[in-house]
């Protein structure tokens, strides 16, 4: 059966089956090209962090999907998403990553549009067309932009399921990254960490939420006792990973109790284990604890402190980690090339000495030359080169297929953590997207 | 070649003796000498590789590595681990350092500013790969010969997006 070229809902729904996906939804360049048509030009994606345009006339660049945009903050204090495509001849209008412009002019023929996106100059204008108005050719706005407590997310789609009722539950993992920082805010002003790999976007999603890869795949980073190098400042030990026996490499059954759960719409969240019994300590960590008291109160603080997310996915493009706290935008290039941003997130008032805690952990978990993050990268890479073959058309994701549970409390499906629950979510999500015509 | 444990204090510090030190760091992380390679730090030591351009500090803003030595000896350790994916098979690397100028010396503190430029090609799994910038090493002379208080690497495309990289620069 061929089915190359076809877009045809019947044809897409064909890739996916309950325990598992075809190997084209990783190495077809038509399915990608659909995908950047149908899911990330309708899904509601994470394009920046109000903090990263404080003042007006600040500015940030990046791509929704593959398509540039420039975010921008206006005279007004109003944040703008804008395609970064001048409306003449093409050019990309911004080309720096962040900055600080009264105007945004076009490098090649100098029009020059306001910080909302108004054209408010162009030059030689008695040569223009009869019928020519400037209003005609402002820059394009994404249809859709939302923002919750600083996370700017944008739709290319004009019309679909509205912000709130496309995040629901999962929100609840922002407000529990945002609450840990005593002054109720986040700053993302510690740059960004960026890394790269030759495999398909989907291999880091579906990695966010698995933690059944981590007792082998992160097996360098365990120590003899079992566990993983501490990952929090003040932290006296790491996260029990596999049990302490030489001739084995079980995983440890605290690692094995992790809970995932699914909230619809392809997002979700895994659960972590107390990893301290309240023995996290440091003079950094005691000072910062200290300041959120104050702020917060004992009872509310011990709450914030207590771990209760390992991470969190909102599909398709984002990760919040709430264990070495970070923010992470995965960008797909191509069916086979992805890159993905790591942001730190500042606690807006912690101490500076939290602050940089959570940075140089972040440094040695994430970063392109990170401990972790390498070795989930060489398995994205190898995975990619594993799918070209042929010897069966399947990728087998139907651990735990069956035996989810209706959790009330966080109003979502519940799994063990090491099972494949969140793969088989978001490749509902998946189809849900790419079935239809955008 | 004089290794840097063998320089003796008596000698007066020429921009020789310096580019010796650097020739030999350099030996020690192509031929995998990690464990060698930390003993040139002092415990204070510290390696950094800035993720920005004319990065300021990193306390303040994200670093592809800023180790300590006990950062340094958890990634050595975990480059001696018969697990790590990202280094099977492990790389090759060819540094090549050259440029070697003395930008400071203080003798009150009896530390050496060295900066040279580096150019370390990377080959695994059928890719071969350049990284290139400027380092900045700061020494301290101690009884046992010049030590390494800070290794800095200014990497032309230090806020590019990278492959894994797993080996020190």
């Amino acid at each position: 059966m061929s089915m190359a070229h076809s877009s045809d809902p019947e044809q897409i729904s064909a890739l996916i089956e309950p325990g598992r996906v075809h190997r084209r939804v990783y190495t077809d360049p038509d399915i990608f090209e659909l995908e950047m048509d149908r899911l990330f030009g309708r899904a509601w994606l994470f394009v920046g962090h109000a903090s990263q345009v404080p003042n007006p006339g600040d500015f940030i660049t990046g791509e929704l999907g593959r398509q540039p945009v420039v975010m921008t903050r206006h005279r007004d204090g109003t944040i703008h998403v804008l395609f970064n495509r001048c409306t003449h001849r093409g050019a990309k209008v911004v080309n720096e990553r962040c900055g600080h412009a009264a105007r945004l002019t076009c490098c090649y023929h100098g029009w020059t549009f306001d910080t909302d996106g108004k054209l408010v100059g162009v030059p030689i204008p008695e040569g223009a067309a009869a019928g020519f108005r400037m209003s005609d050719f402002n820059l394009a706005a994404v249809p859709r932009v939302a923002q919750y407590r600083g996370f700017v997310f944008a739709s290319m789609a004009a019309r679909g399921v509205s912000f709130e009722d496309q995040i629901g539950p999962v929100k609840g993992s922002i407000d529990d990254l945002v609450d840990r920082a005593p002054d109720g805010e986040l700053a993302f002003d510690m740059g960004a960490h960026r890394y790269a790999y030759n495999g398909n976007w989907k291999l880091q999603v579906e990695n966010v939420l698995d933690s059944y890869h981590v007792p082998f795949g992160h097996a360098s980073t365990v120590n003899k006792q079992g566990v993983q190098f501490a990952r929090r400042e003040g932290d006296k030990a790491g996260a029990k990973v596999v049990e302490a026996d030489k001739n084995t490499t079980k995983t440890a059954a605290s690692w094995r109790d992790r809970k995932g759960y699914v909230s619809g719409n392809g997002h979700g969240w895994t659960s972590n284990t107390i990893l301290d019994e309240g023995k996290r300590s440091s003079p950094a960590f005691d000072d910062y604890k200290r300041v959120l008291v104050e702020k917060v109160g004992a009872e509310r603080a011990e709450q914030i402190l207590t771990p209760r997310l390992h991470n969190t996915l909102i599909y398709p493009n984002v990760s919040i980690m709430g264990l070495n706290i970070h923010v992470r935008v995965i960008r797909p290039i191509a069916v086979d090339r992805t890159e993905v941003i790591v942001y730190p997130v500042r606690l807006v008032g912690a101490p500076d000495a939290m602050n940089f805690g959570n940075l140089r952990l972040l440094n040695v978990t994430h970063s392109a030359a990170s401990f972790v993050q390498t070795d989930d990268v060489e398995a994205f890479v190898r995975a990619q080169k594993g799918l070209a073959s042929r010897a069966t058309d399947w990728v087998d994701i139907s651990r735990g297929l069956g035996s989810e549970e209706q959790d009330r409390e966080h109003n979502a499906l519940r799994g063990a953590a090491v099972q494949e629950l969140a793969v088989r979510a978001q490749y509902k999500a998946w189809l849900g997207y790419m079935r239809e015509a955008a | 070649m004089a290794g840097a444990a063998t320089v003796a204090v008596s000698e007066p510090a020429t921009r020789e003796t310096f580019e010796l030190f650097i020739i030999h760091e350099a030996k020690l992380l192509d031929e995998r000498r990690f464990r060698e390679w930390m003993d040139l730090f002092t415990e204070d030591g510290t390696y950094w590789v800035p993720a920005s351009d004319e990065q300021k500090s990193p306390f303040d803003h994200v670093s592809l590595f800023y180790d300590d030595r006990a950062l340094m000896k958890t990634r050595i350790e975990r480059l001696e681990h018969p697990r790590i994916h990202v280094q099977t098979p492990p790389s090759r690397t060819a540094h090549i350092v050259g440029n070697v100028l003395i930008e400071r010396a203080n003798a009150s503190t009896g530390e050496t500013l060295i900066s040279s430029s580096v150019l370390m090609a990377e080959f695994r799994e059928d890719t071969q790969r350049l990284f290139a910038g400027r380092q900045y090493h700061r020494l301290r002379l101690t009884p046992d010969g010049f030590r390494i208080v800070q290794k800095r690497v200014n990497l032309i495309n230090c806020d590019g997006a990278f492959d894994a990289i797993a080996v020190p620069i």
